[in-house]
């Protein structure tokens, strides 16, 4: 019963351990694509902290909760995120998870590595889970005692009201739905973003499309800035290139020793944030992944401040593209003969003018 | 309405002074009369810069009569592409403008629909032999061609073998009049031939290229270009022969060393022939000759171009440095198999990508069928347009030397300056008067006068800009040709109407079809006339009204080619994507707004050339 897992010791296989983001991390690394250094705590180590003194606190807490009562059930998801918060891990968790992020500021000679912690739910379709898979990502942790308290925060997202009141409702039992949260070293980011293995404005599967902004990737996800955006022809790799005037960026305040938003200098807004090479670099990842996988992916990448190209790009996540891999099962064309086609053709008339 | 659209009606065009007369030149039916005004102003006309860029020779016009039915009749009647009609043609100050004709009545789409269906069906079913059998046939009609006797003169007295043991009934005056109608039947034949698969190639690449969009809805035209073009076009056998002799060359030094000289060409051969090596050396040379160098050296549309049998020191001059490339250890070879491998795995490529079984499968036939058929359009290229054209341009000379000798005109090439159906006046008064006897006068002074004439008036229109269109732009157009070879599309259009209100001074940017992929600045070489094109100097990018593939030698000079015309199959789009040398075709405009030593950006992969600085 492992409570902590090597990213590169757990992949697909180990998704109830560590999660679908933290196994979908670990196949990237069976790929050979470069992913930043980092360990998950897996779902056992959950379970134990909350079946452990914590269980009784927190069916007190329910017992006396009107789920139908949008206020009550409110104070229960923060009364419980509370004591979740104050109780400590055992000793023996604790210790492991130390010695996981010791041994990892220690690759990079330093004893407070700045780390992003976030959760990886193990059930895709679990309100509780996708939102905690969205609100719940720290970035630039540094030092054990907050990494352990932004764990347990991850955890805690599993009692939000709303992912209380669904297993109620679904009568799942607390205990069976579970959260893994990984520790990642963080890309001190020149550049980040997104990137997907399909044009998603058409769905043609020639192209790459890529989104990036100066700084962290959170402002792409989150769609806080107009990106620079790049279209790739995966077989060409001819590129096309549309420059955005980029507003603000996501960077680490070594003063306020937090990551702030912050605008981008006048000098940097209307230049190319991400190089030709490292575009090119970033597609040739993404298809590598897509292959990898068998189908299209939607990927975050970032590209390192420090590390000379092409050392500098990392794969920080990929999941799979959901709403064209759908519509791609059926043939486009439909099942006709080029002759059909040749005759469908020739009847039509090519529109000019207005 | 016209005005709305701002494109002038044909019978408002304004001509300067100097090109008074220009309308006799042309047969009556080129004219835009009141008679058709209906009709005509319903249509849009564009100047057809790929084929006619230049003031038309009278006779020249020969070519563009022949096609306009030719390539009419097979989308009308033989084939029956059922909503496409013809292309017509009329001139206009000496310059010549086409129109696809407006479809033809729904119950006519569906009549063609039943032959089209039938007929074409069973051309793509055929194509491989069927190639086989035209190739044939064509080659057969220019020995033909070549066979015909140009009298070189009238005799004073017809020769005895002509009246013993049995007087032969016709003599030189029948001869030379039956000559002549020979000689434009056979052209006009020929141009039958050029279409017989031409419209059909056309329309499975406009097939394959919607099935491309569909599947990859983000496919460049280039790419798509990319992907059909073949590496074994024969229109590359000149050169790839001149690279053979270039090879045979620098192997002997004694051929080499005078194959290098600065001497004319004339005087490299005269030199060579007093060697034994030399000699062999011009065997080989003389076996490329026919068919490979009967080449035109600009389109193969004007007399004036002359070709690689005409003009020595073309030939000789590209010889001279891939003989100079070659012993410095370069190649100058096109590296064909792995042009053919690099298309052949770009398209594998794109087939991995394809998601379902039955997508795969439409691409595959349709990948096919155009593959096999598509041949066709890029070889008829030498037969036609440079190997017959060349035969027929040897021919008409023999003519104009006739001409000559018999007093009627003053130079050989004068008889370009009248049109086919003139110069059988001219042949018959130089007959009548020969069979009159002595002391008869001819009416050669006429022909003169007009000959010298008809130079003035094309002297000006060369000097005069013609507008880019006439009419009412159309709503769409069905005939394949119009937008595979002139790309004509929405854009165009609007770019036109932009373009005759811009000050050529003020364009920073022009837009064109992404017809070659790469990026390139230099500085630019405006090429308005194709004589013109030996001032071409290494890394230079070619700005031209359009380019042609027998200028191919060239494109391993310059860095980039802009063409103010063309769309993605024109020639100097295959050209450039064969070289790997970037392009922008179509642009409307290039030759206008940019003057040499301009440096530009041009970017091949969008279609956008920056103006960067000017010179």
């Amino acid at each position: 019963m492992p409570y902590t897992l090597w990213f590169d010791r757990a992949g697909k296989e180990a998704l109830a351990l560590v999660g679908g983001k933290n196994a979908s991390l670990g196949e990237l690394i069976r790929a050979g694509i470069p992913v930043p250094a980092g360990f998950s705590v897996t779902t056992d180590a959950y379970l134990e902290f909350i079946t452990g003194s914590l269980k009784d606190k927190i069916l007190r807490v329910l017992s006396r909760t009107d789920l139908q009562d949008v206020a009550s059930l409110e104070e229960a998801s923060r009364v419980i995120r509370q004591v979740m918060a104050q109780t400590p891990f055992s000793q023996k968790m604790e210790e492991e998870i130390a010695s996981n992020y010791e041994a990892l500021a220690k690759v990079f000679d330093t004893s407070d590595l700045p780390v992003a912690v976030r959760s990886s739910a193990t059930a895709e379709d679990l309100p509780g889970a996708s939102f905690a898979g969205q609100q719940d990502t720290f970035l630039w942790i540094q030092g054990i005692e907050n990494v352990l308290e932004k764990i347990k925060h991850c955890m805690s997202s599993l009692f939000t009201p709303r992912a209380i009141s669904y297993r109620v409702k679904m009568g799942f039992p607390h205990e069976k739905v579970l959260i893994s949260v990984g520790v990642q070293k963080i890309v001190d980011a020149r550049a980040a973003g997104v990137m997907f293995t399909l044009n998603p404005l058409n769905g043609d599967p020639s192209r790459v499309v890529i989104e990036g902004n100066w700084g962290l990737g959170e402002t792409v996800v989150a769609g806080l800035c107009n990106p620079d955006k790049f279209v790739v022809d995966k077989v060409t790799m001819v590129v096309e290139r549309e420059i955005s005037l980029k507003g603000t960026e996501c960077i680490f305040d070594p003063k306020r020793r937090e990551v702030v938003h912050a605008d981008i200098p006048p000098d940097r807004r209307e230049i190319q944030c991400i190089e030709d090479q490292e575009v090119l670099e970033l597609a040739r990842y993404a298809r590598k992944i897509e292959d990898y996988y068998g189908c299209p992916q939607d990927i975050e990448w970032a590209i390192d401040k420090q590390k000379p190209f092409p050392f500098n790009i990392y794969m920080v996540q990929s999941r799979p593209e959901t709403v064209w891999s759908q519509k791609r099962k059926e043939p486009i064309l439909g099942k006709k003969s080029v002759y059909e086609m040749l005759m469908e053709k020739a009847l039509l008339t090519v529109k000019i003018g207005s | 309405m016209a005005e709305k659209k701002g494109f002038p009606m044909p019978l408002e065009v304004e001509y300067p002074k100097e090109l008074e007369g220009w309308e006799e030149m042309y047969p009556p039916m080129y004219m835009f009369s009141k008679d058709r005004k209906e009709w005509e102003e319903k249509h849009f006309w564009f100047h057809d810069k790929i084929h006619a860029p230049e003031a038309m020779y009278p006779l020249d016009l020969i070519f563009h009569e022949a096609w306009q039915i030719a390539l009419a009749q097979y989308t009308t009647r033989v084939f029956c592409i059922p909503p496409a009609q013809g292309i017509a043609q009329r001139m206009v100050g000496c310059y010549m403008y086409i129109t696809p004709i407006a479809p033809p009545p729904p119950e006519i789409i569906g009549e063609k629909a039943g032959h089209f269906q039938k007929r074409v069906f069973y051309i793509f079913d055929h194509y491989d032999e069927l190639w086989g059998t035209w190739l044939k046939k064509f080659k057969a009609l220019g020995e033909e061609m070549n066979n015909i006797k140009v009298p070189g003169e009238f005799p004073k007295f017809e020769p005895d073998d002509t009246v013993f043991p049995e007087p032969r009934g016709y003599y030189t005056s029948y001869e030379v009049i039956d000559a002549w109608d020979r000689l434009v039947n056979l052209m006009i034949k020929g141009w039958q031939y050029h279409f017989q698969y031409l419209n059909l190639a056309y329309l499975a690449y406009l097939l394959f290229a919607d099935i491309c969009r569909k599947l990859f809805p983000g496919l460049s035209e280039s790419t798509i270009g990319k992907l059909v073009a073949g590496a074994y076009v024969q229109m590359f056998r000149p050169e790839e022969e001149l690279c053979r002799l270039a090879r045979l060359a620098a192997a002997v030094p004694a051929v080499s060393k005078v194959l290098k000289s600065d001497i004319p060409a004339e005087k490299k051969m005269e030199s060579l022939r007093m060697t034994a090596e030399g000699n062999d050396w011009l065997v080989e040379y003389e076996k490329s000759k026919d068919p490979w160098f009967f080449v035109s050296c600009g389109s193969g549309w004007f007399h004036y171009e002359g070709s690689w049998t005409t003009k020595l020191e073309i030939p000789f001059g590209y010889l001279k440095g891939d003989i100079e490339r070659v012993e410095k250890g370069e190649k100058i070879e096109r590296d064909v198999p792995s042009i053919d491998k690099a298309r052949a795995e770009l398209a594998e490529e794109y087939r991995k990508l394809i998601k379902t079984d039955e997508d795969r499968k439409s691409f595959d036939d349709t990948y096919r069928a155009v593959r096999t058929i598509y041949k066709y359009a890029e070889d008829h290229l030498f037969w036609v347009e440079h190997w017959f054209h060349t035969i027929w341009f040897d021919k008409v000379r023999e003519f104009g030397r006739l001409l000559v000798k018999s007093g009627m005109l003053k130079g050989v090439d004068d008889i370009y300056l009248f049109n086919r159906f003139e110069v059988p006046l001219i042949m018959e008064d130089m007959a009548t008067t020969w069979a009159l006897g002595e002391g008869v006068p001819s009416m050669f002074q006429y022909w003169q006068a007009k000959a010298e004439k008809r130079k003035k008036i094309l002297d000006a229109a060369k000097k005069w800009n013609p507008i880019p269109a006439l009419g009412t732009p159309p709503e769409e157009v069905a005939e394949p040709f119009t937008v595979m070879l002139w790309g004509i599309t929405t854009e165009k259009v609007q770019d036109w109407l932009k373009g005759m209100a811009v000050v050529p001074g003020e364009v920073t940017e022009l837009k064109g079809f992404a017809s070659s992929a790469g990026v390139v600045e230099g500085k630019v070489r405006v090429v308005k006339r194709l004589e013109e094109i030996t001032k071409i100097e290494q890394g230079e990018i070619l700005v031209c009204p359009t380019t042609n593939p027998a200028w191919a030698p060239i494109f391993t000079k310059i860095k980039a080619s802009i063409t103010d015309i063309g769309g993605l199959t024109s020639h100097a789009a295959i050209v450039c994507r064969e070289y790997g040398v970037p392009s922008v075709t179509g642009t409307g405009i290039a030759t206008n707004v940019l003057k040499t030593g301009d440096t530009v950006k041009v970017d091949g992969n969008t279609g956008i050339v920056k103006i960067l600085k000017r010179a």
